[in-house]
């Protein structure tokens, strides 16, 4: 630390934290860990609610507790940033990140321990869909007993996948993700425009209309999953396209359930006599619901993120000198991107 | 990015790509590819996840090359490899996946069994 440094520390009197950036103060903030401190303890109490599927109300007030630590971190966080304009981005000394944004290479950081949490969930998927034998390959050996369960694999795309209407939902998410990463990477560019080239009026306006079509975008995507999970839709007739007035069943509505040992589809009928066969599809749904309602959370978090950076654009604040932290955000909504291209074809499609 | 692709803007091209791959993956799923799977001695199902996997992989080289700037500026070779890193934990867990179950040795496939690769 250089005496430089000694002589302005008292150009930190704000109770945010330091955020002096005018005068090389570092972006040492304790939310990011607060955050996370936060984050743990909301997921381990949120467990203990419903622990083996029981409702145990002891754990209420903790999940309260660790929702108000996450929410304060998160306001003294961007309460931090607000001042930051993009007059001190320190930069790495040593090899091999030399030149490179301190920030950056922390995000990307960030992005392996993501990369190595959702590589956790595919795996599983694998190995759980190479070792348990798929629920219409049981009903075809005719291996099952009327009344008795069977635990087999019904992967959620035997229901997402069945006709158009079931996975337009999933579609439309797909290209939703697709053309929210590109509103971002154009809100990055208009902030990049170098001072001069374009009217700042123009630029404010351009950049915080681009990461506001990203917040909606994102929010589309979570509306139609939960469409999709939980709610259903109505399919009204329209004579000139041949379509029939029907309804799109939720998986919900379908049985489709971490918890349901006893899943009965129309497709398991035996048609020669009548027979029905019921099916144990935890672990399959499981899976599913995890490894989708985790991408889900991160597509969440980026929502709260966009409106954060949606308000500061509004305000104009962002120009090319501080237009890195649209860079930072838009990697890791790229990463959500990412993961859902994996997402989609293996757990909605096949 | 100031890079271009075919003349022209790099983001706008790579978006028009994702579109048009995403596009094929939808009507792959929805098409019957019985008879060409029979044709080449596969199953419907099977057909269907070759053409998803090919077409993920330069979807999800497009986004991180073009649009998360691994491609094309100073710092994209260190960062690329940043990015590689948990590649090798990743493929350790894919390929032993089998070591995490009591039955791995004898009921799983060839291809995650342990010893399989002389390990």
């Amino acid at each position: 630390m250089s005496a430089d440094y000694h002589d302005h520390d008292d150009h930190h009197p704000s109770p945010w934290g330091p955020h002096d950036w005018g005068h090389g103060a570092p972006h040492n903030s304790w939310s990011p860990l607060i955050l996370s401190i936060g984050s743990g303890m909301f997921l381990l109490t949120l467990g203990g609610l419903f622990t083996f599927g029981e409702y145990d109300g002891r754990y209420l007030p903790m999940v309260f507790v660790s929702l108000c630590v996450m929410a304060a971190a998160l306001i003294v966080w961007c309460r931090q940033d607000m001042s930051f304009d993009g007059s001190y981005e320190p930069r790495s000394v040593g090899v091999p990140f030399k030149n490179i944004q301190i920030r950056k290479v922390g995000v990307w950081v960030f992005l392996m321990s993501e990369m190595m949490i959702f590589s956790s969930l595919f795996s599983t998927y694998m190995r759980y869909r190479q070792g348990i034998p798929r629920c219409d390959t049981v009903f075809e050996s005719g291996d099952w007993v009327e009344g008795v369960a069977v635990t087999c694999f019904e992967p959620a795309s035997k229901l997402i996948a069945s006709s158009w209407w079931h996975i337009a939902p999933g579609a439309i998410n797909t290209f939703a993700l697709i053309i929210s990463s590109f509103t971002v990477v154009q809100a990055l560019r208009w902030a990049n425009k170098p001072v001069g080239s374009v009217d700042e009026e123009v630029r404010r306006k351009r950049v915080y209309r681009y990461l506001a079509a990203t917040w909606c975008l994102a929010t589309l995507f979570l509306t139609l999953k939960m469409i999709e999970w939980f709610i259903g839709f109505h399919v009204p007739e329209i004579g000139f396209l041949g379509l029939h007035e029907h309804d799109i069943h939720s998986l919900y509505s379908e049985g489709y359930l971490i918890n349901n040992d006893h899943y009965q589809a129309h497709h398991y009928v035996d048609e020669a006599t009548g027979a029905h066969m019921v099916a144990n599809i935890q672990v399959s749904a499981t899976l599913f619901y995890v490894t989708t309602g985790t991408h889900g959370v991160h597509v969440f978090g980026g929502i709260i993120g966009l409106t954060y950076l949606t308000y500061k654009a509004w305000t104009g604040a962002y120009n090319p000198q501080s237009a890195v932290s649209i860079e930072y955000f838009g990697l890791y909504w790229h990463f959500v991107d990412l993961v859902w291209v994996l997402v989609f074809p293996f757990f909605y499609l096949y | 990015m100031s890079n271009k692709i075919l003349g022209r803007d790099a983001y706008w091209m790579n978006f028009y790509g994702l579109m048009l791959l995403t596009l094929i993956e939808v009507a792959a799923v929805g098409a019957d590819l019985g008879s060409t799977a029979e044709g080449i001695g596969m199953t419907e199902r099977q057909i269907t996840l070759w053409i998803l996997t090919v077409i993920a992989i330069p979807k999800f080289i497009m986004i991180a090359a073009i649009f998360m700037h691994l491609w094309g500026e100073n710092d994209s070779g260190i960062l690329t490899l940043t990015a590689l890193f948990p590649a090798f934990f990743i493929i350790i867990m894919v390929l032993f996946i089998g070591m995490t179950h009591p039955d791995g040795g004898t009921s799983l496939p060839d291809w995650c069994r342990p010893g399989t690769y002389g390990l």
